[in-house]
């Protein structure tokens, strides 16, 4: 405690220490005098015997100067020494750092990036999704008629501007093959809103933001990329577009992948088309940049005013409310717990790694002990050597640090394809800021890791500890070093408790029964364009068509089509109307909604409960419900016959329910099957997938089917193709994200522990080798003396999965909410995990204990 | 007999000297000096090189404490007086030179063998 207090004394100052010294010549000058000298005389007298005062007063102030600098360098200098001098220390700790830390950095670089980082756009913050919502039920039809839009830009006063936006497939065919790209229409307004303007080029005049204006795009950054090798000359070349042609007139940044990240083109949406002034053809997603100033509670409380004078203009179609949420948050929101729940592990992990280089630390003093004493008896201050001691330790976590990086900076393209459903994927990347972070865990590491080994050896023990050898010492008891091999197995425990249960999950997501056959199911897209739906007998001849060339090729054995793939939540959920009425009591018909061919069921194998398939002929539409359906909402009626409309969709008339189908699991594999209500449409659109069985793997067909639709479609690019159960692992990409990395980390923190209580142990028994050598020479047998170390081992371990099993428990909230189908719980994993440790605690025990039973008691007793 | 050189005397050893003479009462730098040069009878005199940042030293450790004060002839001087911690460090370093001092006797003292 003196080095501190001393480091805030105040030193004396020049006049305090000149007075000082000039008091110690005025008594020599008056000694002299005495003595019988002049007075000019007995001062030079005094000055000379006094010898230089300035030399004296810069000796002085060294006494009080801590020589920061010249200090650091010297501890650096020694620091590098020590590491070169034990390589096999300094690698273990530097590696075991290098993978903690850089763990940390990667998972923290992907928090930064999508977590704490504005959307990269200016004034990201004042960016709103703007959704319509039925007022009524919970379903959400979400997109709003561009009629509305107009309204609501004309009468807010918190928005600068509102747009919006809708994307769909098309066929680009200026190429040798027709190529599927993905179009974005955009409303007015929209690059004002986003306050973006073209890397190249121009944004759209005004004129081509009219109907009858020139027919312009804008291509993203990727796309120019690839097809066009980012020649600057791409300004003015044309595209065909389903058949239209289009003129570039700029490229957008490549930072721009809104709305979607695989937006390729961009086209004005003019105002005022035809088709779109019904109130009820809600097509876009609403995007709008609030004024500077406005809080998000004050534009919601305008767009509802606005939204409530609507309601009550047209009345049948604007009974809606209204929701205002910032778009980061929207974008993000359902990775947040992914991303924390990998960071509480990473952390975890950091921990664990870190307790191994405290215990190695430990023991490393505990070798050095005849240095420190020494360095004591030369006369340095406890201060300095705890300083050097913690410049080494400091030293070392920042070696581990670069290393961690350069590895996360390698494994970042893999830990981005893994991640590649997580939103905003493309902005990470390692900077400053990152770098930062890593320097930040590197000083966290030394002061936690280098601090207490530091101010344990240095303490002032007696002249004695220059005498004394550990030899001397029969019995040691490390507390210090078994407790930290216990919270690393308690901290392992907990993490591959929580790895397991992912596991579990993971495997019961997989048999789950899905109620279709999803094997041998390969599904497609075909190009098509919005503009196609105002001819529907023409689509629906293209449709019947291309289903039966389907069915015509050999080694097919089914086709449909449907609206959305069948297992992968579509989140269509509205309300039906029953037109034969209900009581006000019976709750509201809130359906799943798939649009589907008659063909639909046969080809996924979904039973038919009662009743008849889809009808496909020109009548009144007609319905299948499946079983959730009867059951929840028409458990005494027959549910036949029943006709019932939809409460949004204005272009559906009533419609009949025609059978009953087995329940699917149609809106994902961890939930269960929900009311869902197949609508016939044996008409394709944009965004309809064509489901083929096949008698073989499905990807062999494709080729076939490739070229078959080529002969009958020329201009429609196919695209997508891809077996229906690659969607499914799509869908659940998140969750492997998760369990992937979750178990990685268990497994290392596993090794860690493995490492820390070999480590230990061996420590333990080279320190206790007379003791043993003792009992052996009194006769004890050497299994005898395996069982004890072994059972040491095992009892630190059993401490360990106790603490960390009351930790999991502890955090079993945490992850409720992840699992599929297992409970937090769960016995079959929690007692797997227990073996796992304790196999692994008697392994790592075994090594040093047979090491310990064959020393030969002679030599260690003559050593002694 | 000639004085001790300076170099000749270890810093410890001065260190000591110096705690010692303050434990007798309060003094200033020059009366530290006169002091150790008269109680040696003029065995050991120390140079204010070594005097001073001895005493600056002893004072950053927290062994001497300093007071501004009025010297015998009414001039301003820094006396030091030894604190707790002083006290202490006096007390065992004392035992310690006394142990070396005991021990080195006894190997002088010992006769060869007849």
């Amino acid at each position: 405690m003196s080095f501190w207090k001393s480091l805030f004394r105040k030193r004396p100052s020049d006049p305090q220490m000149n007075c000082e010294l000039r008091f110690h010549i005025d008594e020599l000058t008056d000694e002299n005098i005495a003595a019988g000298m002049s007075p000019g005389e007995a001062r030079r007298r005094a000055m000379l015997e006094f010898g230089g005062r300035e030399q004296l007063k810069e000796e002085l102030r060294d006494v009080y100067r801590i020589r920061l600098l010249d200090a650091t360098v010297a501890n650096l200098k020694s620091a590098l020494r020590f590491i070169r001098k034990s390589p096999t220390f300094s690698s273990t700790v530097i590696l075991t750092l290098a993978l903690a830390i850089g763990a940390n950095s990667a998972v923290f670089s992907a928090i930064d990036a999508i977590l704490l980082r504005p959307l990269p756009f200016p004034a990201a913050d004042q960016l709103m999704l703007v959704e319509q919502h039925n007022a009524k039920g919970t379903a959400a039809l979400t997109r709003v008629a561009p009629v509305r839009l107009d309204d609501w830009n004309r009468l807010n006063s918190t928005f600068q501007s509102l747009t919006g936006y809708y994307t769909e497939d098309v066929s680009e065919s200026t190429g040798a093959l027709p190529e599927k790209v993905t179009r974005a229409w955009v409303y007015t307004r929209f690059f004002q809103v986003w306050g973006l303007a073209p890397a190249l080029g121009r944004e759209f005049s005004p004129e081509e933001e009219t109907i009858q204006g020139p027919a312009a795009v804008l291509i993203s950054d990727r796309f120019w990329r690839r097809r066009f090798n980012a020649d600057p000359g791409v300004i003015a070349k044309t595209l065909r577009l389903d058949g239209h042609l289009y003129s570039i007139v700029g490229v957008m940044p490549a930072t721009f992948l809104f709305p979607d990240r695989d937006t390729d083109l961009w086209s004005p949406l003019p105002p005022g088309v035809s088709y779109g002034r019904a109130r009820e053809n809600n097509w876009f997603i609403v995007t709008g940049r609030l004024q500077p100033g406005v809080t998000v509670a004050q534009a919601h409380a305008d767009l509802a005013t606005i939204q409530a004078q609507l309601a009550r203009q047209f009345p049948k179609t604007d009974n809606l409310s209204i929701s205002v949420e910032p778009l980061k948050e929207t974008t993000i929101a359902g990775s947040r717990r992914s991303l924390w729940l990998l960071f509480g592990s990473v952390t975890l992990l950091l921990f664990i790694a870190c307790t191994n280089i405290v215990a190695l630390l430990v023991s490393r003093s505990a070798q050095r002990q005849h240095e420190i004493s020494v360095r004591f008896s030369l006369g340095a201050s406890r201060g300095a050597l705890i300083a050097q001691l913690l410049t080494e330790t400091f030293l070392l976590a920042l070696l581990g640090s670069g290393l961690g990086l350069f590895l996360a900076a390698a494994a970042s393209d893999i830990f981005r394809s893994l991640a590649a459903q997580l939103p905003r994927v493309e902005e990470i990347h390692l900077d400053a800021r990152i770098v930062l972070y890593s320097l930040a865990c590197s000083v966290v590491v030394t002061l936690l890791c280098g601090l207490v080994p530091a101010v344990r050896s240095t303490r002032r023990s007696l002249a004695g500890s220059l005498a004394q050898t550990s030899r001397s010492q029969v019995s040691a008891r490390n507390p210090l070093q078994w407790l930290l091999v216990g919270i690393q197995v308690a901290l392992a425990v907990t993490l591959l408790a929580g790895a397991g249960l992912l596991l579990r999950s993971f495997q019961e997501l997989g048999r789950v029964t899905r109620g279709f056959d999803s094997s041998h199911i390969l599904a497609f897209e075909l190009s098509m364009n919005w503009g196609e739906t105002g001819d529907m007998k023409k689509l629906r001849q293209f449709t019947d068509h291309v289903l039966e060339t389907l069915r015509a090729t050999p080694g097919v054995e089914a086709a449909a089509i449907s609206v959305g793939v069948p297992g992968v939540a579509f989140k269509y959920q509205i309300e039906l109307k029953p037109l034969e009425g209900r009581a006000e009591t019976e709750p509201k018909l809130i359906a799943e909604n798939r649009f589907v061919s008659a063909s639909y069921f046969a080809t996924l194998r979904i039973p038919l409960l009662a009743g008849e398939a889809c009808r496909e002929t020109d009548g009144p539409p007609t319905v299948v419900v499946n079983r959730a359906f009867a059951d929840a909402y028409f458990s005494s009626a027959n549910v036949i016959g029943h006709h019932v409309q939809s409460v949004e969709m204005g272009y559906t008339g009533a419609a009949e329910i025609v059978g009953i189908s087995g329940d699917a699991r149609e809106s994902g594999l961890d939930q269960p099957p929900v009311p869902t209500a197949y609508w016939c449409a044996p008409v394709a659109q944009p965004g309809t997938y064509f489901l083929v069985r096949t008698s073989n793997a499905p990807m062999t067909m494709a080729e076939t089917i490739r070229r078959q639709l080529r002969d009958i479609e020329p201009m429609r690019s196919a695209y997508d193709f891809a077996p229906l159960e690659q969607h499914f692992s799509d869908g659940l990409a998140e969750n492997r994200l998760r369990t992937i990395l979750l178990s990685f980390f268990a497994a290392t923190a596993l090794s860690l522990a493995c490492v820390g209580l070999y480590g230990t142990l061996s420590y333990n028994v080279n320190v206790r080798q007379r003791e043993v050598g003792l009992r052996l020479a009194l006769g004890a047998l050497r299994g005898q003396i395996v069982r004890q170390f072994v059972w040491q081992g095992l009892t630190v371990c059993l401490l360990g999965c106790v603490a960390g099993f009351a930790l999991a428990a502890a955090s079993s909230r945490v992850l409720a909410g992840l699992l599929y189908g297992v409970s937090p719980t769960d016995l079959p994993t929690l007692s797997g995990v227990i073996l796992l440790v304790l196999l692994v605690a008697v392994a790592a025990s075994l090594l040093p204990s047979i090491r310990a039973s064959r020393v030969e008691p002679m030599q260690v007793l003559r050593e002694g | 007999m000639a004085p001790i050189e300076k170099s000749d005397l270890l810093q410890g050893t001065l260190d000591m000297l110096i705690l010692k003479i303050v434990a007798l009462g309060p003094v200033h730098g020059y009366g530290i000096s006169q002091r150790i040069r008269q109680i040696s009878k003029e065995v050991l005199q120390v140079q204010q090189g070594s005097l001073y940042p001895a005493l600056h030293r002893l004072e950053k450790r927290g062994w001497l404490e300093a007071d501004w004060g009025a010297s015998e002839k009414g001039r301003q001087a820094k006396f030091y007086k030894l604190s707790e911690k002083g006290r202490k460090q006096l007390a065992s370093e004392e035992s310690n030179w006394n142990r070396l001092a005991g021990a080195v006797a006894n190997i002088l003292q010992t006769e060869p063998a007849q």
